[in-house]
């Protein structure tokens, strides 16, 4: 945005600085037309520069936490989902991780590579959820619809692979909920390939569009030293060109197989944070076509009855898998008392659990390390002393997930 | 395996962009009209190309997998498969399925009394449907639950029979994995 | 990976330290919570630990021992790419801890959620409220003795409104004094 200061004056004129007044009260949310989330922005402004912030959080709550340590470790997957709900395998990822972490155990290959599609698949989904709408809000309706069709493509993903688009609950502790269909790998080609030919449309007006660039060139600009102070992760933190990306840093499941790029910026404004997302985007269609050619034969379930429900199969006709099923179902996975802290790369950043366990069926404590709320807190620094008008674009970049803020 | 990191390149703006608004309006019209023509073409040979449905005219297909409401399976004898073991009730994680167990004289000695789901407390999660010894409750791809009064929600044991034949679709992708791990050969389901 | 972390700090001898032990991989490391500010900034500022990044604060609650709460921070360092997790007990008569937001500002929201979840007051804390509930709730969610069920009265606009003036009017007159 142009940049002339307000308090700056022509000589003869009275700054606005002079004029008697006071600052304006402008709360923004928490249902406002122009932020995708549920969130409260307290604003004081002097004209139209915000002199302070305070950015409200909760409307979201639903205790999370609370309803995790109420149930088995395996009710609380289909919550997971809840969280970042525009990328709800990686949340199921994420956890599943963590509790077989407690366990000591890992899924066969052919579950990690399909762990590992579906969590770029969601990514994709996240990704696309993020640009359409932070470009909807930015009042360019069309690339919003064109990126809802390239998300919907994702989504019959996510339905052929669990059943469901949205709450897919498909991973499961030891295993997936079902294996690949088939012709997955097929139908996975075909809707990568129809949600990038869209993307491309929308690439095409939004990436060199004056007015979109003028919006994004240069606000909500925050220092990596700022960034990592507020342990912000993610593209955020990558779009100020700190390289910091956990599946090549801490690689889990298989990525470390895997050849993709990692996107950074230079000067990390909501431009860069666009342009980041956008060859992310990119990475991750790399990465599912690799993860497809070198899917493996095999089980996708560990053969634990400690965790894993035994097949169907044989649970009836045979009187020992039996018992497993019912064990399993009314005392729940009992790992090992202990605490681990397990981190992946979500959409937005490191998506963390900390799982205290006492040996019993229930988890003692299940804390999530959500990457939008690091990522909010950090709105305010980043508006201070900035026009109104640039609250939406950073807000937008930001990408806050209430369901993941606000848990 | 080392991946490269990469900067994101910001191209140079060209002037005529920024003086020359209405070149980035034509650029963009370019865009929606090709998409506007498309979709016309497409309507006027009866092949549609756009994304939405003419939803209770035309249904949705779902995928095999597809996960919709919880329902209970009806065998050709009009029974119900359920044994009232309860375990889909102690796996549901949000306690919507409630059973009453009674006993019958017949092969299967148990069967629910009552059997009810409160579905708008359901999420469709399959949960019940995994944990379940007698492939008695299975996640139909019925999705229209709406009703006027929140009693309505609630269903019985006779709302949610279906025709085991109405269920093929389902029933067959979960079939799949009933020997993913098995090293044995598969063990077919002796007939009920 | 964690093995230098171990002799590191070993060799550091920190003040305050009661315990590294690990676990599952995970380096683990009890602090005194009089120490912990100290521990904090040599953990972030030591280039043999360069922990710059706090990415969680949470507590754990354990009815019944002594002291009741523990409080849980995970520490990641990017250029070392390693973890720690440290702990610091607080008490239920008095359950204070020294807030690290000098240390890391993204303190801020994490330690207002602890404080919020689970009553842990963080002394230092710039401005220690409540982050999701809102500030009229009674008790503290996460306390294992906080039934799940538990309901709360609606709290309706009459109850909240004179408060809610006067907070911010304190607010204001500190921040913007100059216009009132
Ligand atoms: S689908 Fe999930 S929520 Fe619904 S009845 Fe089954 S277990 Fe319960
Ligand atoms: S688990 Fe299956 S057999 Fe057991 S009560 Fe539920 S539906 Fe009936």
């Amino acid at each position: 945005m142009s940049d002339t200061d307000a308090g700056s004056k022509a000589p003869g004129t009275v700054g606005l600085d002079e004029l008697h007044g006071e600052p304006l009260e402008l709360q923004m949310g928490p249902s406002h037309p122009a932020t995708h989330g549920t969130v409260r922005i307290s604003l004081k402004l002097h004209g139209e520069r915000i002199l302070w912030s305070d950015v409200q959080v909760g409307y979201l709550h639903r205790g999370f936490e609370k309803e995790c340590e109420a149930g088995e470790y395996a009710q609380a997957i289909p919550y997971t989902d809840r969280l970042n709900y525009a990328s709800p395998i990686i949340n199921n990822v994420g956890y599943c991780l963590a509790v077989e972490k407690l366990f000591g155990v890992e899924v066969p290959p052919r579950g990690q590579y399909l762990r590992t599609i579906a969590s770029e698949i969601s990514r994709l989904s996240d990704h696309f959820t993020c640009l359409g709408a932070g470009a909807m809000e930015l009042a360019a309706m069309t690339p919003f619809l064109y990126c809802m069709q390239a998300r919907e493509h994702m989504w019959d993903l996510h339905e052929a692979l669990c059943g469901a688009r949205v709450t897919t609950n498909y991973v499961r502790i030891g295993g997936l909920q079902s294996d690949a269909p088939e012709g997955f790998a097929a139908l996975c080609r075909e809707k990568l390939a129809a949600a990038l030919a869209i993307f491309a449309d929308v690439e095409r007006m939004l990436t060199e569009n004056p007015i979109f660039r003028d919006r994004l060139e240069g606000t909500g600009i925050a220092s990596a030293e700022t960034l990592i102070a507020y342990g912000v992760t993610g593209p955020l933190l990558r779009a100020a060109g700190v390289p910091l990306d956990l599946r090549r840093t801490q690689p889990y499941l298989v990525y470390d197989q895997l050849d993709f790029d990692v996107p950074i910026g230079k000067t990390g404004d909501n431009y860069d944070r666009y342009l980041v997302r956008v060859e992310e985007i990119r990475q991750s269609v790399r990465i599912i076509e690799q993860a497809l050619a070198a899917l493996p034969d095999g089980p996708i379930d560990v053969d634990d009855p400690r965790l894993r429900l035994p097949p169907k199969g044989r649970v009836f006709n045979r009187m020992e898998e039996l018992i497993d099923q019912f064990k399993l179902v009314t005392e729940g996975a009992r790992p090992p008392a202990g605490e681990v802290y397990q981190a992946v790369e979500g959409a937005n950043g490191e998506l963390g659990f900390y799982i205290v366990s006492n040996g019993s069926g229930r988890p003692w404590k299940c804390r999530c390390r959500s990457p939008s709320f690091s990522n909010t807190q950090v709105l305010g620094e980043m508006v201070q002393g900035a026009l109104l008008a640039d609250v939406v674009p950073t807000f937008d970049m930001i990408n806050m997930i209430g369901g993941e803020c606000d848990r | 395996m080392p991946g490269r990191v990469v900067t994101v390149e910001r191209r140079p703006r060209p002037r005529a962009m920024d003086s020359l608004g209405a070149l980035a309006i034509l650029r963009g019209l370019a865009v929606t009209s090709r998409h506007f023509f498309r979709n016309l073409w497409g309507f006027l040979r009866g092949r549609p190309t756009i994304f939405t449905i003419n939803y209770p005219e035309e249904a949705q297909q779902f995928a095999p997998a597809f996960r919709g409401m919880p329902v209970l399976v009806e065998m050709p004898d009009g029974k119900e498969r359920c044994v009232a073991c309860g375990l889909c009730e102690w796996a549901c994680p949000v306690d919507c399925i409630t059973i009453y167990p009674a006993e019958t004289h017949d092969e299967v000695e148990r069967y629910p009394r009552v059997f009810d789901i409160d579905m708008s407390r359901c999420m469709f999660c399959g949960l019940c449907e995994e944990s379940c010894p007698e492939e008695a409750i299975v996640m139909s791809d019925r999705v229209a639950i709406a009703s006027t009064h929140w009693r309505g929600n609630v269903w019985h044991k006779q709302d949610l029979l279906v025709p085991v034949g109405d269920l093929e679709k389902r029933l067959g992708s979960i079939r799949r994995g009933y020997d993913t791990r098995a090293s044995e050969p598969a063990v077919e389901r002796e007939s009920a | 990976m964690s093995q230098s972390l171990v002799t590191a700090l070993a060799s550091q001898a920190l003040e305050g330290i009661v315990e590294v032990a690990e676990s599952r991989g995970e380096l683990v490391v009890r602090v005194l919570p009089v120490a912990l500010v100290e521990v904090c900034t040599t953990l972030r500022d030591d280039p043999a630990f360069a922990f710059d990044f706090l990415m969680d604060v949470t507590a754990v609650d354990y009815p019944g021992r002594e002291p009741r709460f523990e409080v849980v921070y995970h520490l990641y360092s990017l250029k070392l790419n390693h973890r720690v997790r440290l702990k610091v007990g607080a008490s239920e008569a008095s359950p204070h801890v020294p807030s690290v937001t000098p240390v890391w500002r993204g303190a801020n929201w994490l330690e207002r959620e602890t404080y919020d979840m689970y009553g842990i007051q963080f002394d230092g804390h710039p401005d220690l409220r409540r982050i999701y509930l809102y500030e009229e709730f009674e008790g503290h969610p996460l306390r294992k003795d906080y039934p799940k069920e538990k309901r709360q009265p609606l709290v309706t606009r009459a109850d909240v409104e004179p408060a809610q003036q006067r907070r911010q009017r304190e607010r204001d007159s500190e921040r913007y004094g100059r216009w009132q």
